[in-house]
């Protein structure tokens, strides 16, 4: 049960993360290599907020308002002066944005761990189904379906949604119609960051706070985007689920092969279906 | 023409006053550099063929570069094999592992093959670090790393082995200039220019994408190997994305798919990696400035900037 639970809970928490990357590579065609360092960022200032408040909910609330500022800076001063270039070009400059942002937080915070608990309400474990489960993963699976939930919501049922689809689809069309492009990539690139530091802060009374954790979540991220196909962010919630479940039930039984069977699943997926497991043709976002 | 031909000469003689510049100069910290820029060079030099030629961005070429001062390391202090044939070895190696990397990552196109390199390259530097701890001492990395045995030179003395860096540095840059200008490079470029249109005239584009990437494999394996003599030791930095983020880096701040842009940026690297790093701990952050800033003003490097002037200020002056 344990382990249903750590392998939902891990896929949900990569999914937020997965979700935003593939937001933004539908609207952009950027893939936007700094979404790890956001995270990483997300997580640090919950650490932050929770020493200066003693609130874990504060920083729940502040960190992906913060972060989305920040997207939407990068957005705006960086990525948009190149999109009539190589796409090359913008993955060089999100890659130069790690650079920059892992600087600050070491300029910050330092080399040292940080620790973040869980708030008090959820540090008991409860019991289900027979079974102790921590119930801050629970928290995180019902808090992660409920984001999801809401951005398919946003994405299907409402006219933000439908402009953003539009745009993704055929920007051209949508400028015609007198929409501003060039602002819905702003707003989806800021919604993006905004949901890669909940994701940071969402985890970060699971792990250690450091400075490379945004690297090897990024990783993960990737192989999602992949295994899930290009772009598409239905295919991208069963991808991180399925990952999930595959690193908790390698965490269970094969410790010290769990990043191999991550690995072993992202070159099945390219050996069977290189456009990605979950991929029906022309879907996209 | 000429006017491309007169700054391709000046960007030559630039590059030569920084590889030859110990001959004149003495001092100890500027031959470090200089030994650290000519190794760096083959590496970028390699990487401009999949690069800047071929129009492949990889991330994964710290793999092949870790791979190859692995394999020195290994092949020399454990099996007692010889400086040079290690080093080809290294090379060889290299190239290999390209190939494998290619026969996955070449299944997604574009932006996709850039997170393909990188996870794979992610892999093997987990690999090196974890599972095969006996192999490459973990995360202590190997030392003892020998240096090449040749003619009784005593290549121990940086400025011995200046010389045979510096021997291999040309060997690495004619080879990539023949290359270049070869039909297999024209093919490259074609490939680059428009894929499809290159498939249908009747190059076989996978073929030739696989071709380059195991070259620059060998660039790489060669270039990593030296490092590792250079500095003694070997560690799974070497392995690390970081590793194939600052190839990139000088690439790109040099000056992509031209032959001595690379070599240039990789000179900016390494003295903004020396100059900077003394005066400040962030230094790696302010690089990533640079580099930002660079990739939204410059998207030609230094290479190109010496184009811009030319045609701002020329003698030519006509547009």
């Amino acid at each position: 049960m344990s382990t249903i639970v750590i392998g939902l809970s891990m896929g949900l928490l990569l999914f937020l993360l997965a979700a935003g990357l593939t937001l933004i590579f539908g609207m952009l065609r950027v893939i936007n290599f700094a979404h790890g360092s956001l995270y990483m960022l997300g997580a640090y200032i919950s650490y932050q907020v929770v020493q200066l408040t003693g609130s874990f909910w504060i920083g729940l609330a502040i960190a992906p308002v913060v972060a989305a500022a920040i997207g939407a800076l990068m957005e705006r001063l960086a990525l948009r002066p190149v999109y009539d270039r190589d796409h090359v070009y913008q993955l060089l400059l999100t890659f130069g944005f790690i650079l920059v942002i892992e600087e600050g937080v070491r300029i910050f915070w330092g080399l040292d761990y940080k620790q973040v608990s869980p708030p008090a309400l959820l540090s008991q474990p409860v019991e289900l189904f027979g079974s102790s489960v921590p119930s801050y993963r629970l928290f995180i699976i019902g808090f992660g379906a409920l984001v999801s939930a809401s951005l398919f919501v946003m994405l299907d049922r409402t006219r933000y949604g439908m402009v953003i689809r539009a745009a993704s689809g055929d920007p051209d069309m949508v400028r015609t119609l007198g929409i501003s492009v060039s602002r819905i990539r702003t707003a989806v690139f800021a919604i993006g960051a905004g949901l890669a530091a909940l994701g940071g802060v969402v985890a970060a009374p699971l792990l250690p706070i450091e400075l490379g954790m945004g690297f090897s979540v990024i990783i993960d991220c990737f192989i999602v985007v992949i295994v899930g196909g290009l772009g598409n962010i239905r295919g991208a919630v069963l991808a991180a689920l399925l990952i999930g479940m595959t690193r908790a039930i390698g965490y269970t039984y094969a410790p010290s092969w769990v990043d191999f069977l991550t690995f072993l699943l992202l070159i099945a997926t390219l050996i069977l279906r290189p456009e990605g497991l979950f991929s029906r043709k022309g879907r996209t976002a | 023409m000429t006017a491309r031909r007169s700054i391709q000469a000046v960007l030559a003689m630039v590059v030569a006053a920084i590889a030859l510049a110990p001959l004149v100069l003495p001092g100890d910290s500027g031959l470090h550099l200089v030994n650290l820029i000519l190794i760096w060079s083959i590496f970028a030099v390699g990487f401009d063929l999949v690069f800047g030629i071929a129009g492949m961005l990889s991330f994964g070429h710290a793999a092949m570069f870790g791979t190859g001062a692995y394999a020195l390391t290994l092949l020399t202090t454990r099996m007692g094999w010889d400086f040079l044939p290690a080093l080809g070895a290294a090379g060889i190696l290299g190239g290999l592992l390209a190939l494998v990397f290619s026969f996955f990552a070449m299944r997604a196109a574009g932006l996709f093959f850039a997170l393909l390199t990188l996870a794979l390259a992610q892999l093997i530097y987990i690999l090196a670090g974890s599972k095969l701890r006996d192999l490459t001492g973990g995360v202590d990395g190997l030392g003892g790393v020998p240096r090449p045995d040749l003619f009784g030179v005593d290549f121990y003395d940086d400025g011995n082995f200046y010389f045979f860096l510096l021997g291999m540095f040309v060997l690495a840059l004619a080879v990539a200039g023949v290359l270049r200008l070869s039909p297999f490079g024209q093919a490259l470029r074609a490939v680059k220019a428009n894929d499809v249109r290159a498939e249908q005239i009747g190059f076989n584009v996978q073929r030739l994408r696989q071709a380059v990437f195991a070259v620059s494999g060998i660039y790489a394996g060669i270039s990593g190997a030296l490092l590792a003599s250079l500095i003694f030791y070997v560690s799974p930095q070497m392995l690390h994305w970081t590793t194939s983020g600052d190839v990139v880096i000088m690439v790109l701040l040099g000056g992509m798919g031209t032959l001595f842009g690379p070599i240039l940026g990789v000179a900016l690297f390494e003295v903004l990696r020396e100059g900077l790093s003394t005066v400040t701990p962030y230094w790696y952050g302010i690089l990533g400035l640079v580099f930002i800033l660079c990739t939204i003003f410059m998207p030609h490097g230094l290479a190109g900037l010496a184009q811009q002037l030319r045609q701002r200020f020329g003698a030519g002056g006509r547009r």
